[in-house]
């Protein structure tokens, strides 16, 4: 789920910096520093689009650099449980499928995905349904559901399931959605 | 009647006891009791209990049975019988017998004969006095076993009645009365005063016979002074003997056949006397299904299922996974001699009768006489469905603590069946519980009794009970449940942490749930790992369980006993999990710890598909076989089997092993590497950049490294701190001493130690001077050519540090599978001089063009070699860049004369070095190696071109007539130099070839420049010299850089 929320953080900023564009170089280091980072807490961070406020500077002791509280808003991606996601998968294996949605990664284990589709082990590995009229390989789109999400320092990591009603392929025309 | 009407009394006494003795017997004692009405009516009231005694042949059984329980008022009987009644016969010994059986199940039978024989011989009226003695003999028995005051027997009958009833009464309350206190029981424990025990040694197996012996002795003679003796069950070889001193034990056991005359008797202490009579409870009795593990035998350690158990006799019947040899069996089953391996051990496998009928062995089909079911019978041993039924003795099964795989769970599963509905098989894993196995939280699931399947969360754990909060709202607040009757519930999408079992540690998320069985996807494995719900705790922690056994690590490389190797990729409790060697497909094996022969440490390199060195660490592509395509870093190499670390592969914990020949560098060269790893705008050159190899192996040696030995070579002081002699560097053949005969190289010389590397040996071995003598067949005495041959010119050395790495026929590290093939490229690394020299004598281009040796055995070596002399080492821009395209023919044009390319060599020095670093791809970005080496030792840079000269640089001239120290005032583009004479540079300029100048070596504290390397042309102050390296601090930046002696030079004043 995304959300567009407000965050605040500390930046430090090395004196050469200091000038007329000071705040360009301060924005842009944020820019830099927080997009694509994930906190536990508020997942991923997508774009930052606008900073609210910046504080007034502190210079630290010793180092020169000087440290800006900077308010920021953001949107944010952060996957919950139960939640129905599309997501673009990249790897397929007999103990199921990887999947991406943006910079989350999630697993689809065999176990959820629905029995009567296999996994055809080959060039292209994919899982297949008897008939094979719907399949999943590499690059296909699935719809699927997030089970239990696991929250490292860097990734969040997902476990998903198409065990479920109008979930499964969605990119294959043929396929129910 | 007053007799009567004792009997009466007696015969309640006897009845309440019983049943509150032997409940097990009631249903005999019934119809024993139906019996006994009857007779009542025939015969009167009053004789009731005495019939029983006197009732014929056909009750004996029964009876039997119902003596064992009366044993208390039967036992003594016979004393007083053998005395009052004569015409007894034998009938008051089967009583006797009856009731010794009481203290001795089994052993009683000794008796039991004489009893059938004499059991038609009932005699009513002499049963009268029977009953009539009976109130005795129980008071003398109770002397002996309650320690009863001793009665006489004369006593008065009335009298015996009261204390007959006051000794039942008082049992009753003693041996039945729940609500006794502690305080009573500890009162009745030993004390000094009582009677003590003796343990006493007995013919093993006779433990038994040799207490009734005793018994029976006390019997006949009155004059023995012990109390009781006691057999137990459990203990072989010893008796216990209860009695108040040591002489009377001695005095009992003498003569008895079992009991030897040198026997040790031994006391038992009174706190351990309790012990001695206290019933062992056994936590876990065995119940059918229950999962055991054998203990002795080939099936030692295996898992079996419990079918039945047969308590009275102590043994169970499992069923096994058979370990049967068919083989040996048909063998034995025809007499055929067999000769049977002790180390071999069948592996399990389910029995397939019809491969016994193929092998001729012959397949009994026939019904068990309790179970009415089928058996497969082969020579004695017991088949169906596969399994072997075994009965063995209770004690050679373990029951504590089994914890099935799931492996052998599985094993053991017949299709179909449901791991839930395994109700027994689960109870045994709930019987591993530890303590505090669930806690305040945790969602649990009823999986007995009503409740089954409700759903919900321990509120409270007291002992045993746990009392939960249900998820359905309508019941009540709180639910209170056996623990055993829950079991720990999960639903997908939980992470969890495994906390018992084969899988202990490892953490995951649920992918499903199958009743109590879950499916985890391992956090770090992305596998899937089945495990017991009861097994598992909820838990946000990340770690992929045990990561070491012993001395061996997740990741290493093993030997494996059979000599394969393999790399640990997943540590279980008890073993590991390895990928083995063999390039073609993956196999990996589960092999226990002391399968394990050794680790590999050691750092190895192989070639690949174009003779790239690979060194651990380097990045690697798959390019051909099962695994074509993969791509990571090398994480072991041996035998020329490389262990490619894929994070992106998923199985084998993403590793990866191939063929070092089916791999390629990446960044290394496709197409055969070239030369020298000098880069240059030129297209053409690009092409021929260095191999990978020649930056990245040295690249990770110490310092040390190659390149700086040719500087320092070309530096002429280069080992100036070391052992400076004439010798260092020479082939010497060791004359005597230890390493007598052995042929080597001089790396260092100390006073009269000399250290030498040893051709053979791969090691530096320390001799006396003395012991050492030149080899000059071998030896290619460098330092004379050094000095008299032109060709040392910078580019001759530089080119020749490649060949030690690129011409595998020369150098036997360069053999891909040789083992030791990294030492010789250390230990010549190490020695400043060897390879250089070594190559450079053979370099020289008079052998060089004619010595085959080096370029046409080996293919890949060829194209590398071709170039080289063109564009990678002579960095001649004149020559190189003109010849490069053709570098076979500058090759060899150089090949006459050294001199020509030397002169130019100084010139291109500076473009090169500048654009040289930046400029190999190849070698540096991919190499790790590298980074440390910049900092360490910046000539990495150096190697194509030999530092040479810069202006300002303090020389010594060394060419005739100008001898002396000058000064570098400029450096010409032929790689001359202008030279101002005098150490101050104030005399005349002389225009001098490189060859003939010799950089001045600085000392600490003086003003030096760097030659080569990053730091090219920086000015700078020597801080301290270390071995061989500078400590130099440098004018611009302030920075202190470790450099090689050999680059710095010093600044003219």
């Amino acid at each position: 789920m995304f959300f567009h929320i407000v965050l605040e953080r500390n930046m430090q900023l090395h004196p050469r910096h200091f000038g007329p564009h000071l705040r360009d170089k301060l924005v842009s280091k944020l820019i830099k520093d927080v997009e694509g980072t994930c906190s536990g807490r508020h997942g991923f961070v997508v774009a930052i689009t606008g900073v609210e406020d910046i504080g007034k500077g502190l210079i630290r002791e010793g180092t020169g650099y000087v440290t800006f509280p900077v308010k920021y808003q953001c949107v944010v991606f952060r996957p919950f449980k139960g939640e129905i996601l599309e997501a673009v998968v990249t790897m397929v294996n007999k103990m199921g499928f990887f999947a991406e949605a943006g910079p989350v990664q999630i697993f689809v284990s065999n176990h959820l995905i629905p029995d009567d589709m296999e996994f055809q082990s080959g060039d292209v590995p994919n899982y297949t349904t008897s008939d094979g009229s719907v399949k999943i390989q590499k690059d296909s789109e699935v719809r699927l559901k997030i089970i239990g999400t696991r929250v490292d320092a860097t990734e969040i990591f997902c476990i998903g399931t198409i065990k479920d009603d109008f979930l499964g392929v969605i990119s294959d025309p043929g396929a129910a959605v | 009647m007053a007799r009567r009407g004792r009997d009466d009394d007696d015969d309640e006494v006897e009845e309440e006891e019983e049943e509150d003795e032997e409940e097990a017997y009631d249903l005999e004692d019934e119809e024993e009791e139906d019996e006994d009405d009857y007779e009542e009516e025939a015969r009167g009231g009053g004789k009731a209990s005495r019939s029983r005694g006197g009732r014929g042949g056909g009750g004996g059984g029964r009876k039997r049975s119902r003596e064992d329980n009366f044993i208390d008022d039967s036992a003594i009987e016979d004393d007083e019988e053998d005395d009052d009644d004569g015409d007894g016969g034998g009938r008051p010994k089967k009583k006797g017998g009856g009731g010794v059986r009481g203290f001795f199940d089994e052993e009683a039978q000794v008796d039991e004969d004489e009893e059938e024989e004499d059991d038609g011989e009932g005699e009513d009226d002499f049963i009268n006095d029977a009953g009539a003695d009976l109130p005795d003999e129980d008071v003398v028995r109770g002397s002996r076993h309650r320690s009863m005051p001793m009665r006489d027997e004369e006593e008065d009958i009335d009298e015996i009645e009261r204390q007959v009833r006051e000794r039942y009464a008082r049992s009753t309350h003693i041996e039945y009365g729940e609500e006794a206190a502690e305080v009573e029981q500890q009162a009745l424990l030993p004390s000094v005063k009582d009677p003590k025990l003796w343990m006493v040694k007995c013919a093993i197996g006779h433990e038994r016979e040799t207490a009734i012996c005793l018994m029976q002795k006390f019997i006949d003679r009155s004059d023995l002074q012990i109390k009781s003796v006691v057999a137990l069950d459990h203990l072989k070889n010893y008796i216990y003997i209860e009695a108040e001193k040591e002489a009377h034990v001695k005095e009992a056991c003498k003569g008895l056949r079992n009991i030897y005359a040198s026997a040790k008797i031994t006391l038992v202490p009174i706190k351990e006397m309790a012990d001695v009579l206290s019933v062992e409870s056994k936590s876990v009795d065995l119940s059918r299904d229950a999962w055991v593990r054998m203990k002795l035998g080939i099936y030692k350690g295996d898992l079996a299922k419990v079918v039945d158990v047969d308590n009275v006799r102590q043994r169970v019947t499992v069923k096994l996974i058979p370990r049967i040899d068919l083989q040996a069996l048909a063998s034995k089953l025809e007499g055929r001699e067999f000769v049977k391996k002790k180390a071999f051990v069948p592996p399990p496998r389910f029995f397939n009768i019809d491969e016994a009928r193929e092998m001729h062995i012959r397949v009994e089909r026939r019904r068990d006489k309790d179970s009415g079911e089928y058996f497969e019978m082969i020579d004695g041993l017991m088949f169906k469905d596969g399994f072997l039924y075994k009965t063995v003795s209770i004690k050679s099964i373990s029951t504590q603590n089994i914890q099935p795989t799931f492996d052998e769970l599985e094993k053991f599963r017949k299709p179909g069946d449901d791991m839930n509905g395994d109700m027994s098989s689960l109870s045994t894993l709930f019987a591993n519980r530890k303590k505090g196995h669930f806690m305040k939280g945790d969602a649990v699931i009823v999986i007995k009794g009503d409740l089954k399947n409700l759903e919900g969360w321990v509120e409270k754990v007291e002992d045993e009970t746990v009392h939960i909060r249900p998820k359905i709202s309508d019941l009540p607040k709180t639910l209170a449940f056996n623990e055993k009757e829950l079991c720990k519930y999960f639903k997908p999408g939980d992470h969890v942490k495994v906390v018992s079992g084969v899988q202990e540690g490892a953490t995951g998320m649920v992918v499903k749930v199958e009743g109590h069985v879950l499916i985890i996807l391992s956090d770090t494995t992305k596998e899937h790992i089945r495990v017991f719900a009861d097994h598992v705790v909820e838990s946000s922690e990340i770690t992929t369980g045990i990561t070491r056994i012993g001395d061996y690590e997740l990741h290493d490389l093993v030997l494996l006993d059979n000599l394969s190797f393999g790399v640990i990729i997943r540590v279980e409790t008890e073993a590991f999990q390895v990928l083995k060697g063999v390039p073609d497909r993956p196999e990996v094996v589960l092999v226990k710890l002391r399968e394990i022969k050794s680790k590999i440490d050691r750092r190895a390199s192989a070639k690949d598909r174009s003779n790239n060195m690979i060194s651990a660490k380097d990045v690697v592509r798959v390019i051909e076989g099962a695994c074509k395509g993969k791509q990571g870093p090398v994480e072991h190499i041996h035998k020329g089997i490389l262990f490619i670390y894929d994070r992106h592969h998923l199985e084998h914990a993403g590793f990866i092993c191939a063929k070092a020949q089916s791999c390629l560098l990446v960044g290394g060269s496709a197409g055969g590497r070239r030369g020298n790893g000098m880069d240059t705008s030129d297209p053409r050159l690009g092409a021929l950049r260095s191999p990978a190899s020649i930056l990245q192996s040295p690249g990770r040696l110490p310092p040390r490294g190659p390149h700086m030995n040719y500087g320092g070579r070309f530096g002429g002081g280069g080992r100036g701190g070391r052992g400076h002699d004439a010798m260092v560097g020479k082939c010497i053949k060791i004359k005597s001493g230890p390493y007598k005969g052995y042929r080597g190289r001089v790396k260092e010389v100390t006073g009269v130690l000399v250290r030498v590397e040893l051709d053979s040996l791969m090691k530096i071995v320390t001799v006396k001077r003395d012991d050492i003598a030149d080899t000059p067949t071998v030896a290619t005495p460098f330092r004379e050519p050094r000095y008299s041959l032109g060709g040392e010119t910078p580019m001759h050395p530089s080119r020749t540090p490649l060949h030690p790495y690129q011409t595998p026929m020369r150098d036997p590290g360069a053999t891909p599978i040789h083992d030791g093939m990294r030492t010789p490229m250390r230990s010549r690394a190490w020695a400043p001089m060897s390879p250089p020299r070594d190559n450079w004598e053979e370099g020289n281009p008079a052998t060089w063009g004619s010595s085959p040796a080096y370029q046409p055995g080996t293919p890949p070596a060829r194209p590398y070699e071709a170039p080289t002399p063109g564009s990678g080492w002579a960095n001649t821009p004149g020559v190189s860049y003109n010849d490069a395209p053709t570098p076979r023919e500058s090759n060899y044009g150089n090949a006459p004369s050294p001199y020509v390319p030397s002169t130019p060599v100084g010139q291109p020095m500076t473009p090169n070095s500048a654009s040289y670093l930046p400029g190999t791809p190849g070698g540096q970005p991919m190499t790790p190696g590298n980074v440390g080496m910049d900092i360490m030792s910046p000539i990495i840079g150096g190697e194509g071109e030999g530092n040479w000269l810069l202006p300002d640089v303090l020389v010594n001239v060394l060419r005739a007539g100008d001898d002396g120290p000058g000064v570098v005032r400029e450096v010409l583009a032929d790689g001359s130099c202008r030279v101002a004479l005098g150490s101050s540079g104030n005399g005349d300029f002389v225009t001098v070839l490189p060859n003939e100048l010799e950089v001045i070596r600085p000392k600490k504290s003086d003003k030096i420049k760097i030659m080569n390397g990053n730091f090219r042309g920086y000015t700078g102050k020597l801080i301290g010299i270390d071995g061989s390296d500078g400590i130099v601090k440098l004018d611009d930046t302030y920075e202190v850089k470790i450099l090689d002696m050999v680059i710095l030079a010093k600044l003219a004043s």
